[in-house]
């Protein structure tokens, strides 16, 4: 027996006036958990009964996998979390909107603090018991299929925790904008903010720095928001639910769970503290405490109004003015909005005209800071003596990377995590020497992403377009390329042999030809690929094309290439004992056909103009209007002329980083057939392969077979 | 007792309440009057804990009210809307009340139930506005608390109900001493229930009196004088609050008690004279109107 004034009983009581919440929490994770787990199993059950599964165990496998799925991290779920927190949570406290409730709840002995405690409690309890109740569910009824095993149990078990503080940091945000607000619509408006202000404002600013900067970028530090629940949640769960196991799973999501109770907590003190300090006046009226009616009003003001302006800016082919004045309209426009809002009340529409100057005034500030890089974010390089180390992504090189638990890494985080430039000087040379420089009088301007890791902590990341056909450029660049911690942080495992143990194959390409090398001659040609890349630096890569690839493959999926030059002489040597090099230069009695597309750029060029100075507006009107096809493709089968080709071309299908495109002619391009009879060879199912002639090396019987006639001319729409 | 001192709240630009100070005396029964707009109800809500003032203090039995609840437990608070649970009836109010007020009387409010012919089982909602207001004062009475705090409970009630309660209530008051505090904006609804009235108008206090004081000490006088002289002599000393003069009748209101009153005159030549007893409307009017106000437009409307 409980004492009819213990906190028990007055939980008791509270929890009689939330059956509906019960019903509809109850009721939709019954649903969800239910309905995904046999709709998934059924879905494993269909696959097995088409044949899709081997073995008796790889269906049990494939059984237990989407019962992970459906009991795991999910989705699908979020939808139903965020809008529990918001009914539990509006519902409990929504008493506050109401005179005749608060003057029946304020006047009776009950403590404020019991109130809040018991209404909190109760919310997380219909919660808990909804959630697990589903949980329960979806278990069994795995279970009566066979297709539950710890591991199952154990990512259930760890995703409840996800999604329980997933849902208290919801729930603290309503909890929050219920105290803020008097009314219903108030509050969910106050909810949404709260849900996505950060990510909302965040990009916004991310979008001007995108349009008024030009050595901004996203590569090594995103644009993501740092406190946005929301965000996390959305952009993590893809990395967890595609863990190996629940252990690795976890090592994602519980750094998350702790930033969530972190957020979470600070919203449920602050919560508190507006329970607390909550006049009961404010019972009805939209916003409870006055002072916060201008600060709501510019806060929210500025992100709305660059969000104006911003889908102006797009829909206007990039105007400025139509931004800027799409920015003001929608500034304004949401103050008089807000002004409404608060007065329930059309009359109020100008009401409080100093509050929205300030709003007006912050987005024009905002607005000129960008514009007219009032901070100086463009010219920004770090002092030397600042600068602890560096990394540097030159463009023209990309691979794959992956991380320890066999998860995809992206080339930048990749490099920010490996990379450490201690010679920093190279770098800011670089970035000094490019400083305020036109990028239209480069030849080859490229972008070359840098990331600043300041001695106090604090990371600064900068992309700046550089000329890789200017010698002093090509210095600096040999100056870093020639360093130890250049080479670690671009060629992923390059003095790791402990990740042999999960080397499956290694294979050599020219292209065309790929040889299977045993596993067991890795070290070998590591060593021997190790010594010939201390000869590694940009020069070599610019003006050199690669001879071949090895390609060193881990697991089912992934795979690390390793470039080969033909002055690699250890690795061409260790190749050739291993009967695993083939020559660029292709043998003509292996070769059935060879295809020459010419595009006859100058043609197409000259007819199809397009003035790339010209406003947006104006190219997207002349491509529009349709182009002409002045492509001219000629086969040629006669051994002798292939003979007479083959010496002048490169294999297109090959990687070359770094490489000056202009050494190839873009005007053609060919369509090598191999004979299926030859014996070259061919691991791959294709036997046709792309190449491209260097530039300036087309032969002339095969610039007269596809000069153009005008024969081939039409008109494409 | 309650004891308001200086208590002063302001609803954004509308001052609602201005420096009222009254004393709630324990065992009698209070009467708030006021037109609509006077701060009746925000009085009684600040009384009530409900809000917290701006300025002054509001204290029961030498406690502050506001989110303390040992002094809310002394108190239960009938709004002029009483507010029930969502498709509840009687017991179900019961219940949540009895597990609030310790000293809730859960028998007697059956039987006043009966006797006041309210169903327990029935949803409140279906309730007449008169049958929702006898339940919340029954809930009120039977929470047993020192004072019973009703903002308009009155209005609408039936002269049978209104008896009704007045019954009860003079029986609390003398079984357990409570203290019912009443507001309302009908002067007549409260003139056979109240001990003491405050009046109130724009937030500020008019005047607060006892009952009989006030009815002790303003006397109706109709006279016809012999002479003049005997009129001056008559009333000389006397605070007179208001004269009518209709041919050679005299009607005079004064300051003073009945026997005074009947001894001055008895010195003077009169033609005729007769004490007339005054109505608590009339002793209102006299009283304000030496202030200023018209009170038959505040109150009567």
């Amino acid at each position: 027996m409980t004492s009819k004034n213990s906190f028990l009983a007055s939980c008791k009581e509270n929890q009689k006036r939330r059956v509906w919440v019960w019903i509809v929490a109850v009721l939709s994770q019954l649903l969800l958990y239910g309905g995904m787990t046999m709709i998934y199993l059924s879905r494993i059950k269909g696959v097995y009964a088409n044949g899709g599964f081997k073995t008796p165990n790889a269906f049990k496998e494939g059984m237990c996998q989407a019962a992970r799925d459906a009991l795991g991290f999910s989705d699908n779920l979020y939808g139903t979390i965020f809008l529990l927190a918001a009914i539990i949570g509006m519902q409990g406290f929504s008493y506050l909107f109401d005179r005749k409730k608060v003057d029946m709840y304020h006047s009776v002995p009950v403590s404020k603090d019991r109130r809040f405690a018991v209404v909190y409690i109760n919310g997380i309890v219909i919660y808990l018991v909804a959630n697990l109740s589903g949980m329960v569910l979806g278990t069994v009824i795995a279970a009566s299929q066979g297709a539950v095993n710890m591991d199952v149990l154990a990512t259930a078990g760890l995703a409840f925790v996800w999604n329980l503080f997933l849902f208290l940091a919801f729930y603290h945000m309503m909890m929050l904008a219920v105290m803020l607000t008097g009314n219903r619509f108030v509050t969910v408006c106050a909810y949404l903010t709260f849900v996505l202000y950060e990510y909302g404002l965040q990009s916004q600013i991310s979008a001007l720095k995108r349009i008024f900067f030009n050595t901004y970028s996203e590569y090594y530090l995103g644009a993501e928001p740092k406190l946005s629940v929301i965000y996390d949640c959305t952009i993590h769960i893809w990395n967890i639910k595609n863990a190996q196991n629940a252990a690795a799973a976890a090592a994602i999501a519980m750094p998350i769970v702790a930033k969530w109770i972190l957020i979470g907590t600070v919203f449920l003190a602050l919560a508190y503290l507006a329970y607390k300090k909550r006049p009961s006046e404010a019972a009805g009226v939209a916003v409870a405490f006055p002072f916060m009616k201008p600060v709501a009003k510019v806060a929210v003001a500025i992100p709305v109004a660059l969000l104006a302006g911003r889908m102006v800016y797009d829909t206007s082919y990039e105007n400025e003015l139509l931004q800027i004045a799409g920015m003001l309209a929608g500034g304004l426009i949401f103050c008089a909005a807000a002004e409404v809002l608060f007065d329930f009340d059309i009359r109020s529409i100008f009401r409080h005209l100093p509050s929205s100057g300030v709003a007006l005034a912050g987005i024009l500030a905002i607005f000129c800071i960008f514009k007219w890089d009032i901070f100086g974010y463009d010219s920004y390089i770090p002092e030397q003596n600042k600068v602890e180390s560096i990394a540097i992504s030159a463009d023209g090189y990309y691979d794959n990377y992956w991380d320890e638990n066999q998860q995809y890494l992206g080339q930048g985080e990749f490099e920010k995590e490996n990379m450490f430039l201690t010679d920093v000087s190279p770098v800011l040379a670089l970035a000094e020497s490019v400083k305020g420089a036109d990028t239209e009088q480069m030849g080859d301007a490229r972008p070359v992403q840098i990331l600043y890791r300041l001695t106090s902590g604090r990371m600064a990341a900068r992309m700046i377009r550089v000329d890789y056909d200017d010698p002093g450029t090509e210095e600096l660049l040999n100056q870093i390329f020639r360093t130890d911690a250049f080479k670690k942080g671009v060629f992923q495992g390059i003095t790791d042999e402990t990740s042999d143990a999960d080397l499956t194959r290694i294979t050599y390409s020219n292209g065309p030809a790929r040889a299977v090398i045993p596993v067991e001659e890795a070290g070998r040609l590591r060593e021997a690929w190790l010594k010939d890349m201390e000869q590694f630096d940009f020069t070599l890569v610019r003006h050199n094309r690669p001879c071949g690839i090895l390609y060193f493959h881990y697991g089912d999926y992934n795979q690390r290439q390793w470039v080969v030059y033909d002055s690699f002489e250890n690795t061409v040597s260790a190749l050739k004992k291993l009967e695993a090099y083939y020559p660029m230069e292709l043998d003509a009695a292996d070769i059935e056909s060879v295809t020459v597309t010419c595009y006859h750029n100058e043609l197409s060029q000259q007819d199809n103009a397009v003035d790339y100075d010209m406003q947006p507006r104006a190219v997207a009107e002349t491509w529009d209007a349709g182009y002409t096809d002045y492509t001219v493709s000629e086969t040629f089968y006669e051994e002798e002329q292939i003979a007479q080709i083959l010496p002048h071309i490169y294999c297109s299908w090959i990687d070359a980083p770094w490489a000056d495109y202009k050494d190839l002619d873009d005007n053609y391009s060919l369509e090598i057939v191999f004979k299926r009879d030859s014996t070259y060879p061919y691991q791959r199912d294709n036997y046709y392969f792309g190449y491209s002639f260097y530039a300036g090396q087309v032969p002339d019987f095969v610039a007269e077979a596809t000069a153009y006639t005008g024969e081939s001319c039409e008109k494409s729409f | 007792m309650i004891e308001i001192h200086n208590l002063t709240k302001q609803f954004e630009d509308i001052r609602a309440v201005d420096e009222v100070s009254v004393e709630i005396k324990e065992k009698t029964v209070f009467g708030l009057i006021g037109t609509n707009g006077a701060g009746k109800s925000t009085v009684l809500r600040m009384i009530a804990g409900v809000i917290k003032p701006d300025e002054g203090t509001v204290a029961v039995d030498n406690m502050p009210v506001y989110d303390n609840v040992e002094a809310k437990k002394r108190l239960f608070f009938i709004a002029d809307e009483p507010y029930f649970f969502v498709n509840s009836n009687a017991r179900a109010m019961e219940k949540y009340y009895s597990g609030i007020y310790e000293a809730f009387d859960r028998e007697e409010f059956y039987r006043y139930l009966e006797k006041f012919n309210l169903d327990k089982n029935r949803k409140i909602s279906t309730f007449s506005k008169g049958m929702k207001k006898q339940l919340a004062l029954l809930l009120g009475i039977c929470a047993h608390t020192k004072y019973i705090l009703c903002d308009e409970t009155f209005d609408g009630l039936d002269p049978v109900m209104r008896q009704g309660i007045k019954s009860i209530f003079a029986k609390e008051m003398e079984e357990r001493g409570l203290t019912p505090v009443i507001a309302s904006h009908n002067l007549r609804e409260l003139e056979d229930i109240c001990d003491h009235v405050g009046l109130l108008h724009k937030g500020g206090v008019l005047l607060s009196r006892d009952l009989e004081d006030m009815k002790c000490n303003i006397q109706k006088v109709q006279c016809v004088f012999s002479a003049v002289e005997d009129e001056l002599k008559a009333l000389n000393g006397l605070e007179v609050l208001k004269k009518e003069q209709r041919g050679s009748l005299c009607t005079i209101t004064v300051r003073s008690t009945r026997e005074e009153v009947e001894a001055r005159f008895a010195t003077v030549d009169t033609i005729f004279y007769e004490v007339l007893p005054l109505s608590l409307e009339e002793i209102f009017i006299s009283e304000t109107e030496v202030v200023g106000y018209d009170i038959k437009k505040l109150i009567l409307g």
